[in-house]
């Protein structure tokens, strides 16, 4: 149709579109809403890991002037849960982590709310708990969940009466026969710690219910307000219709603002203010100790290999610390379980996964789903493999590593594999090989490779509109909320050059799921993917209709006609008219507008097929990212400072590259942070350190110099050949520090953190 | 019980009356509805509450309203004049130096104090002044790049 | 997100007023400083005053000046950002705006005060091991008149001074340096960004003229005791002859001996100590150089 599009903006490191609200403080975030008679809530919590409750009394709470609302479980009796519905919007009979909500209070003011929570009293009886997942596991372990087989769930498998919540087991070829033709085996216990998102934006939310319509609204900064509400619906036994979520900007969320949190406490509380919205604001220890954090994990591998490196076998036995409720456990589990054997050909494998219960704060979507805590284990146990055998790090990862129409771990062909080419820029760009600096005092330097697969969770869906007004102006609509990724800038682009007109002619407004289409939600480096894909359909559909609209207009033939920068030009011959007048001559005086959907989903496409009955396990899409690090330690005071980490990415088509650095530079200091500073401290299943205070995060002063390299290995089916970014960033720095941090003292660690003192105490030097 | 205090906020004059435990932050944010400024922990360890008192950035949750009574205050909203921005700003957009935005007007007005006073600043003087602004996003690299390009352009009388 | 609780507000406009409602309101009023530290436990619930005073109507206890004989007085209400910036405290006592430098971020430090700093009684306040090695003075006025203590005696335990309600401190005193004298602070953290002191240590050395052997030796230590702590041991080590290495080692080995740390959720008792043998080792060090440079402090 017409002569190929300019490329404008694909490509270009374009400025955010949300950049001028965000500079000038007009970005408004879930915690600035302010709703006409907005009423604010505060959350009574659980005072231990695991209890029943025996009595309760809230009349004195009731009675403080300005409060207009205390509600318990019994008055709210519903649960939630996206595979698993075993999450109580206020606790009902059993407490099951610190911090659990049990009573929520909505008054005029927060202070009044706060203060209305001293007068609640609440009797429990302490039930034994289980805090380490293994033990949890184990028969005789306290239950935690005594009705696990009796909730509603989709697909997983549980094992009954037990806290064990999904189970998840996988063979390929027979690792036994694998390890008998190895030359040597290894066998390696690794544990990855829980970490907090700890988004600035605290979890926030403002609920509204219509007491005559029977109808809720949301505001609030989820990352999928589609699912939310659908879980929401799904919760309450009400049609999805009843339920509308309004996104405003998202102050951060990594993951963690996947599920219902501040939402299931407003909703609670707006259920009872006859009308009146209340607002939930989690204070920064609610957002610590309350909210979401990553998997703990203990995973053990044993791996066969030859003499030279080459991978023969692989077992994999994975536990991992679910907390107190399923929340998207049992898919991180699962999905993070098949990337546990690492972009790396190996003909046997063998997992088995399970995902079990503690009484403690619950895990859920953190960035890199899973991947980052089975690459930590898979990528030191690869140096530890190349340590041994006498072969360079960097070349056992060649050896092995995935190459192009090489086959997953299903069978399905792997395309847009830019593996070798991360591995070879990272390495040249830390100087890979170079003559290794001495100690200088006390300070030894070393330098750490690894490398990460992630896929992205297949098949999901997603739809636009968009929208073309009278005077030309463009707008996008799509419940892909702005996280923070630049997401509406790269939809944008992708719009822009696909439609053919500038690209400040375009607007991305925030998503209403009363008004923009189905997203399954911003999460799992999808976005770009499968939004950019929806976006590309809509916006041809577009260009078409304006192209065969200047034909009838122009009465030329729309065939030789093509649109660009907003002007149709003639083959040949020019320009010939604006959008703006094409519009105008169209429409005149009674006004009219151009309207296009675009639904993109991945399913039945060709890429994903696999072996039989395996192709739930097929991506539409990997990454593959390789972080180099350089480490200098001091020896006496065990500080590691990370001085360099060239962080390269396989991103098949940088739509943004600017947007790519940032979200590569992010992930990379959020993996620094979770692998020397954070760390919950632990008390009978209390995080004593409930504040930024004491969970340390980095600051300015901690980051090393990140150098991003972007590879572009073209995917066949992703607009313009781009694939996705923000999830894998963040899985191979805490491997790649460790392997530093190996190669400058010789020590091995193998659980996380890295921290000085952890440090200090492997060198015994205390 | 209500204090009357009378305060500048970005150029603009003030009367209010608040009561003694109302938070330089609280005011702004709810008695003059300017939401730029953020609470991200409200003890003063993540500095999103940073606003300028007299060209002075401190934690605006730990700074009582009555406190600010006869001071001139600048938030982020404060800083274009008559819709021109300013060049941290536009370079703060070029420069890519923000994801989710949340600690941008903290980081942005925090490297104005320090330019107001040192328009040369080096990086190191440049991270000890931003030391105090937590960005979870991990902006830090193209934040230190755009206050950079600032005093560059300075430099050069831009 | 953090609400303070309603409380009696009282702005008093001179000191003798601020005595009287602080004496007259009892230990559940408090003196309101920079706010930095007593706001933050309001906010957490951890006190809950009926009345604050807000000591910043009055004026003159802000200044740093230099008073006669080669004294310098910092008053109470000084901001740590002014005596980090002062050109006077940085000229005269480096190391004091050197541990000013470290105390929270930028932001805080325009904040908080050094009167509140000290009056909190932190075991792990930057500023007291500096004072500590400076031997500066503390005055302090109440219903009785006005006192002067030397700063080591003003901790009794953690978050414990000498001061009883209605008494405050008005400022710190501290004399002139003798030649060949410097001094150094060093704090270790969970990071390089702000963070408080897992251990902190300030060592001050005067040098004996054309000899490598102290005059003078003063080491103070934070986070490692109940209060801030002067090692007296270590100074008795660091004054027993020729500052060689072996002297300057078993001074550190001394002086983690003299700390008595305890275990908690930012470190272990042990890791602290063995920062305090790194540290001294280092600030030790550091000191001599300085002082034999003829610098005063870094």
């Amino acid at each position: 149709m017409g002569p190929k599009n300019d490329v404008r903006y694909v490509g270009k490191p374009v400025s955010r579109l949300d950049g001028l609200e965000k500079v000038t403080g007009q970005a408004v975030y879930s915690v600035d809403i302010v709703v006409p008679g907005m009423l604010y809530g505060a959350t009574l919590r659980s005072p231990l890991p695991h209890a029943r409750i025996m009595e309760m009394d809230i009349s004195e709470a009731g009675n403080v002037p300005g409060v207009r609302a205390v509600v318990t479980g019994r008055d709210f009796p519903f649960t939630f849960g996206t595979v698993i519905q075993d999450q109580p919007f206020l606790a009902m009979d059993k407490v099951r982590y610190v911090g659990e909500p049990v009573v929520a209070v909505a008054a005029e003011t927060e202070a009044v709310a706060q203060e209305a929570l001293e007068k609640i009293k609440v009797k429990y009886e302490e039930l034994p708990a289980v805090f380490d997942p293994r033990e949890a596991a184990a028969r005789g372990a306290p239950v935690i969940h005594d009705d696990l087989e009796k909730y509603v769930r989709s697909d997983c498998e549980i094992i009954p009466g037990t806290n064990t919540c999904t189970l998840n087991a996988y063979s390929l070829g027979n690792v036994e026969t694998g390890f008998r033709n190895s030359d040597e085996i290894f066998e390696d216990d690794f544990y990855i710690h829980a970490v907090a998102h700890s988004p600035m934006e605290t979890h926030a939310a403002v609920a509204q219910y219509s007491p005559n319509s029977e109808e809720f609204i949301i505001w609030s900064s989820t990352d999928r307000p589609y699912r939310l509400a659908r879980d929401f619906a799904n919760g309450l036994s009400i049609p999805l219709s009843k339920v509308r979520f309004i996104s405003n900007y998202s102050g951060g969320g990594f993951g963690g603002k996947g599920g219902m949190i501040a939402e299931a406490v407003a909703v609670a509380l707006a259920r009872f203010t006859r009308g009146r919205p209340v607002k939930v604001v989690f204070s920064r220890e609610e957002e610590l100790t309350a909210s979401h954090t990553r998997h703990a994990s203990f995973i053990r591998l044993k791996t066969g290999v030859k003499r030279d490196g080459t991978l023969m076998a692989r077992r994999a036995e994975i536990t991992w610390d679910n907390g107190a409720y399923a929340a998207s456990g049992p898919s991180v589990a699962k999905r993070g379980a098949l990337t546990v054997f690492g972009p790396y050909r190996t003909p046997h494998i063998e997992l088995v996964s399970r995902l079990v219960y503690t009484n403690k704060e619950t895990g859920g979507a953190y960035r890199g789903f899973g991947t980052t805590q089975v690459t930590w284990a898979c990528e030191v146990q690869m140096d530890i493999i190349a340590g041994r055998i006498g072969v360079d790090p960097l070349e056992i990862r060649f050896r092995n590593g995935y190459r192009e129409g090489d086959f997953y771990i299903n069978g399905q062909t792997l395309h847009s594999v830019g593996f070798r080419e991360t591995l070879e820029r990272a390495s040249r760009e830390i100087g890979w090989g170079e003559k290794k600096a001495g100690k200088v005092g006390t300070k030894a330097r070393g330098k750490g490779i690894a490398a990460t697969i992630k896929g992205t969770n297949t098949p999901t869906d997603s739809s636009c509109f968009i929208k073309v007004d009278p005077d030309g102006s463009i707008a996008l609509l799509s419940s892909s909320v702005e996280i923070g990724g630049g997401q509406k800038t790269v939809l944008a682009q992708i719009a822009a050059d696909t439609i053919g007109v500038p690209l400040t002619s375009i607007s991305v407004p925030n998503p209403d799921t009363n008004i923009t289409p189905y997203d399954h939600a911003v999460a799992s480096s999808r976005t770009t993917y499968h939004m950019g894909n929806a976006v590309r359909i809509a916006g041809q559909k577009v260009r078409k209709k304006i192209l065969e609209m200047a034909g009838e207009v122009l009465k030329v033939d729309p065939g030789g006609l093509s649109l660009s920068e907003g002007k149709i030009v003639k083959e040949g011959a020019g320009e010939q008219i604006t959008l703006k007048a094409l519009l105008a001559k169209r429409f005149g005086a009674k006004g009219g507008g151009i309207l296009e959907e675009g639904y993109f989903t991945p399913e039945g496409s060709r890429l994903l097929d696999a072996l039989p009955g395996l192709k739930g396990m097929s991506s539409i899409f990997w990454m593959f990212a390789v972080h180099a690090v350089e480490v200098e330690v001091d020896t006496e005071t065990g500080v590691v400072k990370v001085l360099k980490i060239v962080a390269a990415h396989d991103v098949g088509k940088a739509i943004n590259p600017m947007g790519c650095e940032q979200q590569i530079e992010g992930a990379v200091i959020m993996g620094v942070s979770n692998t020397l500073f954070e760390e919950f401290k632990m008390e009978k299943g209390r995080i004593l350190n409930d504040t930024l205070a004491d969970y340390k995060l980095a600051s300015i002063l901690d980051i090393p110099e990140i150098i991003p390299i972007l590879v572009e290995s073209h995917h066949p089916e992703g607009p313009f050949g781009a694939k996705g970014i923000g999830e894998p960033a963040a899985a191979p720095t805490a491997p790649a520090i460790a392997n530093a941090v190996f190669d400058a003292i010789g020590i091995r660690f193998k659980d996380l953190p890295i921290t000085r003192e952890r440090v200090l105490a492997a060198l015994k030097k205390f | 019980m209500k204090v009357a205090i009378e305060l500048e906020v970005n150029n603009e004059s003030y009367k209010v009356e608040v009561e003694p435990w109302t938070t330089l932050l609280h005011l702004l944010r709810e008695g003059l509805h300017l939401t730029g400024t953020k609470e991200g922990c409200g003890l003063g360890d993540c500095g999103t509450c940073i606003v300028l008192v007299d060209g002075v950035p401190v934690n605006s949750c730990l700074m009582l309203a009555v406190d600010a009574h006869g001071h001139r205050v600048t938030t982020i909203e404060g800083l274009a004049a008559d819709g021109k921005l300013h060049p941290l700003q536009k370079s703060f957009i070029e420069k890519g130096a923000m994801q989710c935005g949340f600690c941008t007007p903290a980081m942005i007005l925090s490297a104005k104090a320090l330019l107001d006073k040192s328009p040369q600043a080096s990086e190191q003087e440049i991270k000890r002044a931003l030391a105090g602004v937590l960005c979870r996003c991990g902006s830090y690299q193209k934040i230190i790049e755009a206050v950079r390009a600032v005093t560059e352009g300075l430099e050069n009388g831009a | 997100m953090k609400r303070l609780r309603p409380f009696s507000y009282f702005e008093p406009p001179n000191i003798k007023e601020a005595i009287r409602i602080l004496a007259e309101q009892g230990s559940q009023a408090r003196p309101l400083a920079g706010g930095t530290d007593l706001l933050v436990r309001m906010k957490r619930g951890e006190i809950t005053p009926i009345a604050l005073v807000n000591l910043k109507r009055i004026s003159g206890l802000a200044q740093i000046k230099k008073e006669s004989g080669k004294t310098i007085s910092i008053g109470a209400l000084t901001s740590i950002s002014a005596i980090e910036n002062s050109p006077l405290i940085r000229s005269s006592y480096p190391v004091l705006a050197e541990a000013a430098g470290v105390l929270g971020s930028r932001s805080i430090r325009n904040l908080g005060t050094l009167g509140g700093n000290i009056g909190r009684a932190s075991p792990a306040s930057d500023m007291a091991p500096a004072l500590i090695v400076l031997q500066a003075r503390v005055v302090m006025e109440g219903l009785h008149g006005m006192r002067e203590v030397e700063i080591e005696k003003f901790f009794v335990g953690p978050g414990s001074t000498i001061l009883s309600p209605g008494n405050l401190i008005t400022s710190f005193f501290l004399t002139e340096r003798a030649p060949h004298s410097a001094a150094v602070y060093l704090k270790l953290g969970r990071r390089e960004g702000f963070d408080c002191a897992l251990a902190g240590v300030a060592v001050l050395i005067t040098r004996l003229a054309k000899k490598n052997e102290a005059r003078e030796a003063r080491v103070a230590l934070a986070a490692v005791a109940p209060v801030p702590l002067r090692a007296k041991k270590t100074e008795q080590v660091l004054l027993s002859g020729t500052l060689d290495e072996d002297r300057i080692k078993e001074a550190a080995r001394v002086a983690a001996e003299e700390s008595s740390p305890i275990s908690d959720m930012r470190a272990s008792g042990s890791y602290r100590r063995e920062m305090v043998r790194v540290l001294t080792f280092r600030a030790v060090s550091k000191a001599l150089t300085l002082a034999e440079r003829g610098d005063r402090g870094s």
